[in-house]
């Protein structure tokens, strides 16, 4: 293929499937559940598709990810097809890293096979808990035993690089519970697990129930706890809720750690290209019917993207580095650093010469330490002597 | 024009929630002093927060005309008076314009503490006093035995009183009739000079100072050169007239005996004091009448705004409160903690608490407020006695060679089988009995010595939790006491909050401070370091609790790119911090502030 270069410049690609066979109780991630609607919001897709591709002759497409909802649930045709239409109109780096969400209940083999033939080379299982009660009680149609079923059958048809989505800070859930969740995951063998702490959502059917989770305390320990196990079993914690064996980082998700470019297509989906944030309306039926309903940010000003910068960098274990900081926003970085230095004494961030980083506990309390440092630099814009009018 | 022997002024005492509003409606109804499109209830009680409580805060006065049985035509003045101990000053104001009084008391509670003092009051200042026994249609009503108490403890007859309910719009003529023949009408010379007591003034913001008066003698019309005694300021009277339920009623004049108002073009409330005489300047009486004793402001605290920068529009508010509210005093005073503000003195919890909600409602103002204090005295070691209303100017133990604090009078009227729970209550508050009367076969009447800061705080909630509401309180300010005062200063993160500092009896500061440092962990909200609470006297801890540093904070799932969606997260999150007070190192949120206002002192 000779329909682009390495000189271009790269851009993820992310395709939202709002289809699911039934709400989880706590998601708030746009879907539906009308299977009707899949045909029409395909065609749409791929003409979008098509459109965006004519577009991006500038860049190289380097990370593809398909997420939802639930993309398995279009079944083979509609994945095999969505696949192909990247494939065709976008320009596709060789070594593109290519990731699918599957579902455990849907991921049989004909779309394994599908996927396969297309290039996907990550998949990524929600299996969210390795307890059936859990499970049950946040509303997964599936249970443990077909994830890891699904999960053998993906390494049988050759998938190697797996990822796995686990929850904590479920209504009683207890440390040991959980640990245990982590420990029957690794012994399915993935590359990278994702554990995320469970958020409350207004929208969603469990925010409005509002059940006793896990104190604050008993989350942080049990953080910990994951940490140490993760650690142990040789991953490496890239971010707050990231854990990789080493070199199987997700390759599109960080891009939005780095404020790399991407692009999303479908409902909902965000995008970051050429210095702009824009997302397409969570309205599938106008997607369908090709309203190209666009909320689009403000440029972002030059001071908000170093706390933007700052804030999806320290999401990161890498952390920020003052050097880069200065460089890319021509600026004095020496407010941060006093603001780091004045939290080192609970160990919550941590150095290596000009690279600063949150720890694990500073990870637990990262929107805390984020907001400070982001201030100590607003603090800085805001100093100067107003001008003198004469 | 009235014939003066066709006058009657008189005011009504009785406890909060005996029903005296409610009787001053239905005064107003049977007189036909407003009609029934207009009439609403507790007429007037105009201030929405005193319809909401129930209570009247300022006294009001009111003219209505009554047919009487005798056929002729009477001119009633009413001044209504508050009625809770706080406002005890507008009492006496009220009493001194009036002739008689009439004592409504509860046919089922029977008489109480506050009552009695007013009662003694009147008593005091020669007024007739008709005893009223309401509500008789309660279930618990017992007349014969209120009357009785009423004879056996004030001394007045009451046999023949009339038994009423004002609810229920039952006798009420009688009371009208009682007035008429038991009230005496006014004396007094219209020939002589102009003599007239000040009883209460309200600033318009048309008419400028509207002066309410009882004249004495001599008469006042338009045109005439007034003196105010007191200042010496002179004013030409631009209207003068009667105050009506629903407004002013202009006058051609108003002679001996009658009660009214007059206007001047007066810009400023100070110059017509209140309990001043008004004179003719160019024909003035020898002697003045008797003035009032000025309010006392006795309880302080600081009043600051939520938000710094309203801090201009809280003066204003304050300014304009005070234009009606003499008693109200306030200076700016500043904190490391809460920015700029104003010291404020009231005459009581109750007088604070309506301010503090004034403030906030008809100025739309978001408070904080410092802890209340009392006004201390200090004898310094060089020999000079000061005052120190506010905690921050307390003196360095080291020049202090004497500390004072206000001791009150303390009268608690309570059904004898109370006694045992009242008494160790007191003690508690280092109150010094006195001696206790039984005023009946069971009503007891105890006698303490206290000092006002154990009252300021809670002890009317104490007195009603613990006597099933039928303890009542009244008391007056007795004199200063040498007592063993400390500073207590609150240090968070080991930087003092000057704010929170408070003067206390060493006996109770270890107890409070504790008390206080609880408040402020519960309330502080964790930091991303421990945060020591402490409380010291000098420089020694006497308590410590500790904020634990804050564990989880995180939004564990940034995906699909939606950083529009975290961003303003976070910028909520610092919305947030703006509303908290920063100290040195560690955000305080305002209710912090207010929970510790609010402190329980039963423990």
């Amino acid at each position: 293929m000779s329909k682009f270069s390495y000189n271009n410049r790269p851009l993820g690609l992310y395709l939202h499937i709002p289809f699911c066979v039934k709400k989880c109780a706590y998601c708030d991630f746009y879907s539906v559940t009308d299977a009707d609607l899949m045909k029409s919001y395909v065609t749409a897709l791929l003409n979008h598709i098509r459109e965006y591709g004519r577009t991006c002759s500038g860049y190289t497409v380097d990370t593809v990810y398909i997420g939802g909802g639930t993309p398995t649930c279009l079944g083979p045709k509609y994945l095999g097809r969505i696949l192909q239409e990247v494939r065709n109109k976008f320009p596709l780096a060789d070594d593109a890293e290519i990731t699918v969400e599957c579902n455990p209940e849907s991921t049989d083999k004909k779309v394994l096979d599908v996927m396969k033939k297309q290039g996907v080379n990550r998949l990524s299982f929600g299996v969210q808990s390795a307890q059936e009660g859990e499970l049950k009680r946040i509303g997964r149609i599936h249970s443990f035993a077909q994830a890891k079923a699904a999960v053998d059958l993906a390494r049988e048809k050759g998938f190697d690089n797996i990822s796995l989505d686990l929850m904590y800070g479920l209504p009683d859930q207890t440390q040991e519970m959980f640990l245990d969740s982590v420990e029957q995951c690794l012994a399915l063998g993935p590359k990278h697990l994702s554990c995320y702490g469970l958020k409350l959502e207004p929208t969603t059917p469990m925010g409005r129930e509002n059940p006793v989770l896990p104190d604050d305390d008993a989350q942080a320990d049990t953080y910990l706890a994951m940490c140490e196990l993760l650690r142990k079993n040789g991953f490496e914690h890239y971010e707050i809720s990231n854990f990789a064996k080493p070199g199987f980082c997700s390759r599109h998700n960080s891009k939005y750690w780095d404020l790399s470019e991407y692009l999303g297509l479908g409902p909902g989906a965000h995008s970051f290209m050429n210095g702009r944030r824009f997302e397409f309306a969570r309205d599938i039926k106008a997607y369908i019917n090709g309203e190209d309903i666009l909320r689009d940010e403000d440029e972002v000003p030059t001071f908000q993207r170093q706390g933007e910068y700052l804030m999806v960098r320290l999401r990161t274990a890498e952390g920020v580095d003052f050097i880069d900081l200065e460089k890319r926003y021509n600026i004095d970085s020496t407010p941060y650093e006093e603001a780091f230095r004045s939290l080192m004494g609970n160990e919550l961030v941590a150095h290596q010469g000009t690279r600063w980083y949150l720890t694990e506990k500073g990870f637990l309390v990262s929107n805390s330490i984020i907001n400070t440092i982001v201030e100590a630099g607003q603090e800085q814009m805001e100093s100067p002597a107003p001008p003198v009018f004469q | 024009m009235k014939n003066r022997e066709q006058i009657r002024n008189f005011s009504i005492i009785a406890h909060i929630d005996h029903g005296k509003s409610t009787l001053a409606d239905r005064l107003l109804e049977q007189c036909k002093a407003v009609s029934q499109r207009e009439m609403e209830e507790q007429l007037l009680d105009n201030m929405d927060l005193e319809r909401e409580r129930g209570i009247t805060i300022k006294a009001r006065a009111v003219r209505m005309e009554y047919e009487a049985d005798d056929g002729k035509t009477y001119e009633m003045n009413l001044i209504d008076t508050p009625g809770h101990v706080d406002f005890n000053y507008e009492v006496s104001r009220s009493l001194a314009a009036c002739e008689g009084a009439l004592l409504v008391v509860d046919a089922a509670q029977g008489i109480e503490a506050q009552t009695l003092g007013n009662t003694y009051l009147a008593i005091d200042a020669g007024l007739e006093v008709v005893p009223v026994i309401n509500k008789i249609d309660l279930p618990a009503a017992d007349a014969p035995r209120v009357k009785k108490e009423i004879e056996d403890i004030i001394g007045i007859p009451a046999e023949d009183s009339p038994e009423i309910s004002a609810k229920m719009n039952l006798n009420i003529h009688e009371v009208l009739e009682h007035i008429v023949s038991d009230i005496p009408a006014p004396t007094g010379d219209p020939d002589a000079p102009l003599r007239a007591l000040i009883f209460d003034s309200q600033y318009d913001p048309y008419k400028g100072v509207i002066v309410y008066m009882r004249l004495m003698d001599g008469t006042i019309h338009p045109g005439m050169k007034v003196k105010m005694m007191a200042t010496g300021a002179t004013f030409q009277v631009l209207e003068c007239g009667h105050l009506l339920p629903l407004g002013l009623s202009p006058q051609q004049e108003l002679r001996a005996g009658e009660v009214g108002y007059f206007t001047a073009s007066i810009k400023t409330v100070s110059d017509t004091r209140v309990g001043d005489t008004v004179t003719e300047a160019d024909r003035p009486t020898a002697e003045a009448l008797p003035g009032y004793r000025p309010a006392r402001p006795m309880v302080f605290c600081g009043i600051y705004t939520e938000d710094g920068s309203k801090y201009p529009d809280l003066r204003d508010a304050l300014e304009k409160l005070q234009l009606n509210d003499a008693a109200l005093s306030f200076e700016p005073e500043s904190s490391v903690a809460l920015g700029f503000g104003f010291r404020c003195g009231f005459l009581g919890m109750l007088h604070m608490e309506v301010i503090q909600e004034r403030l906030e409602r008809e100025f739309d103002l978001d408070l904080v407020t410092t802890l209340p204090s009392v006004v201390y005295e200090i004898v310094k070691t060089d020999g000079t006695t000061v005052q120190c209303d506010n905690p921050h100017d307390y003196h360095d133990p080291a020049v202090i060679d004497e500390a004072r604090e206000p001791f009150v009078k303390a009268t608690i009227m309570t059904p004898q089988e109370y006694v045992g729970n009242i008494m160790p209550m007191c003690q508690e508050r280092r109150g010094v009995f006195k001696d206790m009367q039984y005023l009946d076969a069971n009503l007891v009447e105890l006698h303490y010595e206290m000092p006002i800061n154990e009252i300021i705080y809670d002890f009317f909630d104490a007195l009603k939790a613990r006597t099933r509401g039928y303890a009542s309180l009244d008391y007056e300010f007795l004199d200063y006491r040498p007592s063993d005062l400390v500073k207590v200063d609150m240090l968070l993160n080991g930087d003092q909050v000057d704010a929170l500092s408070f003067i206390v009896h060493r006996e109770k500061a270890y107890g409070r401070a504790r008390r206080i440092c609880e408040k402020l962990k519960e309330n502080i909200p964790r930091q991303l370091f421990e945060v020591p609470v402490q409380a010291a006297i000098g420089g020694k801890v006497i308590a410590r609790e500790t904020v634990k540093a804050m564990r989880k904070d995180v939004l564990a799932k940034c995906y699909g790119g939606d950083i529009t969606r975290k961003k303003k997260l976070l910028e909520k999150q610092k919305e947030g911090k703006k509303k908290m007070r920063s100290l040195g190192t560690v955000q305080i949120p305002t209710e912090a502030f207010m929970a510790v206002l609010k402190l329980d002192e039963e423990s």
